[in-house]
């Protein structure tokens, strides 16, 4: 290990720290320390000295005391120890880290940038993510092991170290990884688990794509990137209809509504579920209109008839009438999971939303019981096995998933409506 | 245990802000303390001022929660919001004193960063606007300040969906008594917009609680009602109407408790705190005080966040100076308390190219 003794000598003593410990953190300070904040350093709160501060009478030192605040900070930063760094966006930068008290547990620190274009303080996906990661601990969601502000005045958030990729890897690689039914029953398993926490927690979370799913050592697939995500509305609060990218977007938020549900992330599903059977996107719109396209062909053409109401939508256009595609439709493409799995998917792609599956009700659904039974997680078709000498690199660069968005950026529909009360 | 029991525990509010009556209060004179510690180097021996008490900084805290709901009115942000924003500010006041960083700033920004925390993205300018004297700078200044002093917890739960939540079960009840439901829904109503933020219901009781509470304040029998005595329930068996009994006592117990603090800081007295002569002039002296004894080199947020932006960029761009840097690690050999420095020096240290965090692992 290059750490410096220095630093292992405090923070061994800061694990001896608990929560209400904070005087000890105190006493223990250098005899130095006067030597070093009086020679026109800054205090060790980051305060800036005056410029004509009154020399300190002599013989008492100015004490390095932090508030109750920084001290709880600094306590929560020292718990880790930051690593290399595995990648870097615009929004981001990722980098490996572990515990300091059991280096053998890695972590993802993900540390945000300041948004030098958004001059309105604290970016809105950082709060958005950090508001709901906060509140949300489940299996199949990403856990946030903790925050801290470094001195920047950054913002830091310890993830959990999820080193296999995304699910998007898995679908793409169609060369080396090969899976079945029993995996994608498995997959969906877990990402309807999560869909369904989230919903259960009242939490709505906009930006459900095969990227933004990553995988833990174990194989367990969760739920990550909750910068789009958002509380249910109470009945008269707006919301906005510019959320999820693209491909993976409901024809009501198409059509521009502005109250919607769980049936939002719920069509997301679909789309993914879909997307692991045929191992491409399903309906890969070049933008909106060719998106309202697509819907109509591959799944039928939104009217009074099948769906009461939608023509009032703000933004209703519909390119020509597409009869709704039967069963037998659905069978011939995505027979491979079988009748009761192609029963589950035409149901999590309802046009209407009012008819559209819940996440609770799929979870409920008969395809979990029926063969074959989903894979085990350990068992589950992973990355690291074929991808060779490149895999590395390749899974750090992603890593946590959040910064990967950018090489797509293009295609993605991030551009939010944050000037909307 | 009931499942959402469970689920409440595992939100932030109960984890990191939820206290017993004497670890809050531990907390409060730690703050004070240090804050003194930290102040009182900045005036000649001699000279000392005279500090506020925890005692009287939380009236101060209390004082200035009036004034962020005031201005939450005045520039018509919804309850949710408003009550966000005051629950945010006391929070920030836990850990950091009202002699380090004026209260009167952290007021506004708690009032923007609740917009932001709810989804409520209103202009900031616009918020300056609705202020005398204050800049857009200004209002920003705190925020991240803000957000580490309520530890980025950003979801605060609040007792108002409860309520309604209460009073549809009581009107399926009650069908006869529509009156009685509706004046009682009004008016607890107007307790929790203001009881539950002036005094410390949100750090010892879960909003349920402090819902039925206010029920409690307003009509006793519709709480019996909902919380029914135990040989009512008692259907499968009598084995557990022992404990269920007991369960209940204890749910009474603690929203009695809640429904004594909550009625210290009635709805009636946000006018007291602009309009009694007597409170106004018992604050009055308070505040002459607080002007003596705190923070100066805190007191200008701005001042504050530019320097410490600055200080962030220069560091990256200082050259390694290997004079400071002995001198630094010498502190930190004899154990720096924060390890502050110990943080500067394994920072110049990495600008150096050294690999300071150790081996790929």
């Amino acid at each position: 290990m290059a750490l410096s003794p220095v630093v292992t000598t405090t923070s061994s003593s800061a694990q001896n720290q608990n929560a209400d410990n904070f005087q000890t953190l105190r006493a223990v300070s250098s005899p130095l320390k006067a030597l070093t904040s009086g020679s026109g350093q800054t205090s060790s709160n980051g305060t800036p000295k005056p410029a004509l501060a009154p020399a300190p009478p002599t013989g008492q030192t100015l004490a390095p005391t932090l508030d109750l605040a920084e001290q709880m900070n600094e306590e929560e930063k020292r718990k880790y120890v930051k690593g290399k760094k595995l990648g870097e966006g615009t929004y981001a930068v990722v980098f490996l880290g572990h515990l300091r008290s059991s280096p053998a547990t890695r972590v993802a620190i993900k540390k945000i940038k300041v948004q030098k274009e958004y001059t309105e303080g604290m970016a809105p996906d950082a709060v958005r993510e950090l508001k709901h990661l906060q509140e949300l601990q489940h299996p199949n969601i990403i856990s946030l092991l903790s925050v801290f502000s470094s001195k920047d005045q950054n913002l830091n958030l310890v993830l959990e170290y999820l080193p296999l990729g995304d699910l998007e890897m898995l679908i793409r690689d169609t060369d080396n990884v090969r899976y079945g039914a029993a995996d994608i029953k498995a997959w969906m398993g877990m990402l309807t688990r999560a869909v369904w926490f989230c919903h259960e927690n009242f939490v709505l979370h906009r930006d459900i794509k095969p990227n933004n799913l990553l995988i833990a050592a174990d194989g367990e697939v969760k739920l990550a990137d909750f910068g789009l995500a958002r509380s249910f509305a109470d009945p008269h609060r707006h919301m906005t209809s510019n959320v999820i990218t693209r491909w993976y977007r409901p024809p009501e938020l198409l059509f521009g509504a502005r109250h919607y549900s769980g049936a939002v992330d719920v069509w997301s599903v679909g789309t993914v579920f879909a997307e692991l059977i045929l191992r491409a996107p399903y309906m890969p719109g070049n933008n909106e209109l060719d998106q309202i396209k697509m819907i109509c062909e591959s799944i039928g053409t939104p009217t009074e008839d099948n769906w009461p109401g939608v023509t009032r939508l703000p933004e209703y256009t519909v390119p020509g009438q597409h009869p709704t595609r039967g069963r037998d439709w659905y069978e011939m493409r995505f027979g491979i999971v079988g009748t009761d799995g192609v029963d589950l998917l035409m149901k999590t792609l309802s046009l209407n939303p009012q008819k559209r599956i819940t996440a609770r009700e799929m979870l409920q659904h008969r395809w979990w019981h029926s063969e074959p039974k989903p894979t085990r997680k350990d068992d589950l078709p992973r990355k690291d096995e074929s991808a060779g000498e490149d895999k590395m690199g390749m899974d750090l660069k992603r890593r946590p998933g959040m910064v990967a968005d950018e090489d797509r950026g293009a295609k993605v529909a991030r551009k939010l409506d944050f000037g909307q009360r | 245990m009931a499942t959402e029991d469970e689920r409440y525990r595992q939100s932030s509010q109960f984890r990191l802000w939820s206290f017993s009556p004497t670890s809050l209060r531990e907390l409060r004179i730690k703050t004070n303390d240090l804050a003194k510690q930290q102040i009182a180097p900045r005036f000649a021996a001699d000279a000392q001022p005279e500090f506020l008490t925890p005692g009287e900084e939380s009236t101060l805290v209390q004082f200035f929660t009036t004034e962020l709901i005031r201005a939450a009115q005045f520039c018509e942000l919804p309850t949710e919001i408003r009550s966000t924003a005051a629950v945010f500010f006391r929070r920030f006041y836990i850990t950091n004193s009202v002699m380090t960083y004026p209260p009167t700033e952290l007021l506004k920004t708690s009032l923007f960063f609740g917009c932001k925390a709810e989804g409520y993205y209103i202009r900031l300018a616009k918020l300056a606007e609705m202020f005398p004297n204050t800049t857009s700078e200004q209002i920003l200044a705190g925020e991240f300040l803000l957000c580490q002093g309520i530890r980025f917890a950003f979801d605060v739960r609040h007792p108002f969906r409860a309520l309604e939540g209460a009073i549809l079960e009581l009107r399926k009840r009650l069908p006869e008594e529509e009156g009685r439901v509706a004046k009682a829904h009004a008016m607890a109503r107007d307790i929790l917009k203001f009881s539950p933020l002036l005094t410390d219901a949100y750090f010892h009781y879960t909003p349920s609680q402090i819902m039925m509470a206010s029920l409690l304040m307003v009509d006793q029998g519709l709480v019996e009602i909902l919380i029914p005595a135990g040989s009512q329930t008692g259907e499968d068996g009598n084995k557990h109407m022992g404990s269920n009994a007991e369960m209940r006592e204890k749910i009474m117990r603690t929203i009695e408790s809640c429904r004594s603090m909550l009625e210290k800081e009635p709805p009636q007295r946000m006018k007291e705190y602009w309009e009694t002569p007597e409170l106004v002039k018992s604050l009055k002296p308070l505040r002459k005080k607080l002007q003596k004894c705190r923070d100066t080199d805190r007191a200008d947020l701005v001042a504050l966040q530019r320097a410490r932006r600055e200080q962030a960029t220069t560091k990256v761009k200082k050259p390694t100076t290997t004079g400071t840097g002995t001198v630094q690690s010498d502190g930190a050999v004899f154990g720096e308390a924060m390890a502050v420095d110990a943080r500067d020096t394994k920072r110049r240290k990495l600008e150096g190219g050294g690999d300071l965090f150790g081996p790929p692992l």
